[in-house]
């Protein structure tokens, strides 16, 4: 150790000046209080033995000046002292001197005493690495949450999620959430809404459910089915994250204009659906294991599908929000949510619920995030016939189908093997998105290529009678046969020809569809009543007619040709 | 919660009681090791019969274990699941790749 010796008696400081050297340490000499604190400064040693009595300053004086510029780093002081001085030395003891040794010095003793010292130093020293390196650790760890809350917030970008249909609450358990709630609409209108509960919670928690907000906008953007987008989004998960992660999720799709609700449900608490007067009708059990846990070839992405009647409102929600505790341990439990929901069907129901969960926690805090969402469905009066396309009217279609240049043209030839995997208009929107003239169209777009298209492989390859729809779990029978019509289906060829042609100024696109069946009585399609729009056959057909300039059959009904102008560029 | 380890002919029995949540996470991983490196022990069985609570990073822990148990060509089987338990495994589906009894 490097020591400083303080004594106005000479002697004395030359006496234990020899002995803090013979035993190893060097010391450093000053002459009163004043000195003492200049030294100190300078030549920063670990301890200090000092008089009591001095001129200039006094070491008590000098004792409190040094411990003062110290600040947190430890100084030990220990005072010698003579008899008579012991009033004194109590009193700097109590203003942050050490500990004391009395004249005439014992050899002994200081060895004592310095051993002592030193090994509280050491301690001392060892306490204060790592308590700098925790706050270091500290600075590094809030850092890396501030980025990654960055990132988290541009992933799940909030403004994304608003839709008029949807209400949600989340409530994280810590700074980051392990709920993700996602939304968005396919380029068809129907509502993708998505909740996700990775395992634990907080920055792991985060990081389980980041993988999915990908594939979920993307896919959604371009019209890819519930399961297109369970297979991708299991395959990233199992691609980015270890054994033992995993992902509950549940994907929900409203389309309003088919009346019917879509759900997969893989390890995420019971989805209900209320009617108008918060009433259940109908809830979905979690039915398939979460995301990342099997190999996407062993999952299950089949959906459940529910046809409406009346209006009503679907409840999901984490299994945090049953399970928040009040302070004497009870949950807040599913059966009080429905209670809940039934008291108030009004729209300050959201609010209604934070309070009475507010209420409930009576102050604790929640272990495991919360969130709830709420999609209210059907409210819109039964949707009248599209309106006409207004870009049509001062087109003259004669002039369109007889035109045969072409901008650009985007041809593909499926046969029966690709139709049964490729989910063709979702993948030709990828392409369809790129075109600048078209920006303002998609949706358009893809809802004619959806009609055609499943008009061309349903009726034309697939030989589906659209009168099975009709009635009770109609669109199930449907749907059903129509999958295992396609599995077996043999041979059969779908052409889809997109031309961007530019007439008299303006933008046309073309589309042409033919596949290689039978064809049908195309005449009797014209003569069908606008006012049936919401039947569930007939209706694409029509639809596309009033989206289109032209739509006309060729051939024995196996072709079709359709022109549509785009929506000017904002 | 600590648990205890019952060895009965060539199954090992894990017996787990309280919460099984994170905090487990050490005891049940060493516990669990033992079992899978006793080459005498063909079935290991994780008893939930003192369990009273498990949360989703339990259910992390059994997927590891899985896997573990799989690799050294032993049999697992999560029995004596009651009330919460059987509730949290169920909403997770884990029925479909666990032999629960």
């Amino acid at each position: 150790m490097k020591i400083l010796v303080v004594d106005d008696t000479e002697a004395v400081l030359l006496l234990i000046s020899r002995f803090v050297e013979a035993l190893g340490h060097t010391a450093i000499q000053a002459r009163d209080g004043a000195q003492a604190v200049a030294l100190w400064r300078q030549a920063q040693p670990d301890l200090v033995l000092m008089d009591m009595m001095m001129p200039v300053m006094s070491g008590p004086e000098a004792a409190v000046a040094i411990k003062q510029e110290a600040g947190e780093s430890w100084v030990p002081i220990v005072f010698v002292t003579g008899v008579g001085e012991e009033n004194r030395l109590a009193e700097a003891i109590e203003r942050g001197a050490d500990d004391y040794i009395s004249k005439p010095v014992n050899f002994r003793v200081l060895e004592a005493k310095l051993k002592a010292f030193n090994r509280t130093l050491e301690l001392n020293r060892k306490v204060r690495e790592q308590s700098i390196k925790l706050a270091s650790y500290y600075d590094r760890a809030e850092e890396e949450k501030r980025v990654v809350q960055h990132l988290m917030d541009q992933m799940v970008n909030a403004e994304r999620l608003y839709d008029p249909l949807l209400d949600y609450w989340l409530s994280p358990a810590e700074s980051l959430s392990g709920d993700l709630i996602a939304a968005a609409r396919t380029p068809g209108q129907v509502l993708y809404v998505m909740l996700a509960d990775g395992i634990g919670h907080g920055l792991t928690a985060a990081l389980n459910v980041l993988p999915l907000t990908q594939p979920f906008y993307s896919m959604t953007e371009k019209g890819y089915t519930l399961s297109d987008i369970l297979v991708e989004m299991n395959n990233k998960v199992r691609q980015v994250l270890p054994v033992g992660r995993f992902v509950a999720t549940v994907l929900i799709a409203i389309d309003e204009v088919a009346g019917c609700v879509e759900i997969w449900n893989g390890g995420m608490p019971t989805v209900q659906l209320l009617n108008r007067a918060g009433d259940v009708v109908t809830h979905w059990r979690s039915a398939h294991l979460p995301l990342g846990i099997v190999p996407t070839q062993s999952m299950e992405t089949a959906t459940e599908r529910y046809y409406y009647s009346e209006p009503g409102t679907l409840v999901a929600y984490s299994d945090g929000l049953i399970e928040a505790r009040a302070p004497d341990g009870e949950a807040f439990s599913e059966g009080r949510l429905l209670q809940l929901l039934h008291d108030t069907p009004g729209p300050d129901r959201l609010e209604h619920f934070k309070n009475t969960l507010a209420d409930h926690l009576a102050g604790e805090s929640h272990h495991d995030d919360i969130s709830l969402v709420m999609i209210r469905f059907g409210e819109r009066a039964a949707l009248a016939a599209p309106q006409r396309n207004p870009h049509t009217d001062d087109v003259d279609i004669q002039a369109l189908v007889g035109s045969g240049d072409s901008m650009w043209r985007y041809t593909l030839s499926l046969g029966a093997e690709e139709l049964r995997y490729i989910n063709t208009v979702p993948f030709m929107m990828t392409f369809v998105n790129e075109i600048k003239a078209l920006v303002n169209s998609q949706s358009d777009v893809f809802l004619i290529l959806t009609e055609l298209f499943v008009n061309a492989l349903d009726h034309g390859l697939l030989n589906m009678d659209s009168a099975l729809k009709q009635g009770e779990q109609g669109m199930e029978r449907y749907l059903l046969e129509r999958a295992s019509r396609l599995a077996d289906l043999k041979q059969g060829v779908i052409e889809i020809d997109l031309a961007g042609l530019r007439i008299n100024g303006r933008d046309v696109l073309r589309i042409r569809l033919k596949d290689t069946g039978a064809g049908f009585d195309y005449s009797r399609h014209t003569e069908l009543v606008p006012g049936d729009m919401r039947s569930a056959h007939g209706r694409g057909i029509l639809l596309v007619r009033s989206m289109c300039a032209s739509l006309q059959f060729l051939g024995s009904g196996n072709e079709v040709v359709a022109h549509y102008i785009p929506a000017v560029n904002a | 919660m600590t648990p205890t380890v019952q060895v009965e002919g060539d199954a090992g029995r894990v017996i787990l009681s309280g919460q099984f949540d994170f905090s487990a996470h050490r005891e049940f991983r060493q516990v669990c090791e033992s079992l899978i490196g006793n080459s005498a022990i063909k079935e290991v069985l994780v008893d939930f019969q003192n369990v009273n609570y498990l949360d989703s990073s339990a259910l992390g822990m059994l997927l590891l274990l899985k896997e573990k148990i799989g690799a050294a060509n032993k049999t697992l089987a999560l029995v004596n699941c009651r009330d919460t338990v059987k509730q949290v495994l169920e909403i997770a589906c884990f029925g479909k790749i666990f032999t629960i009894r």
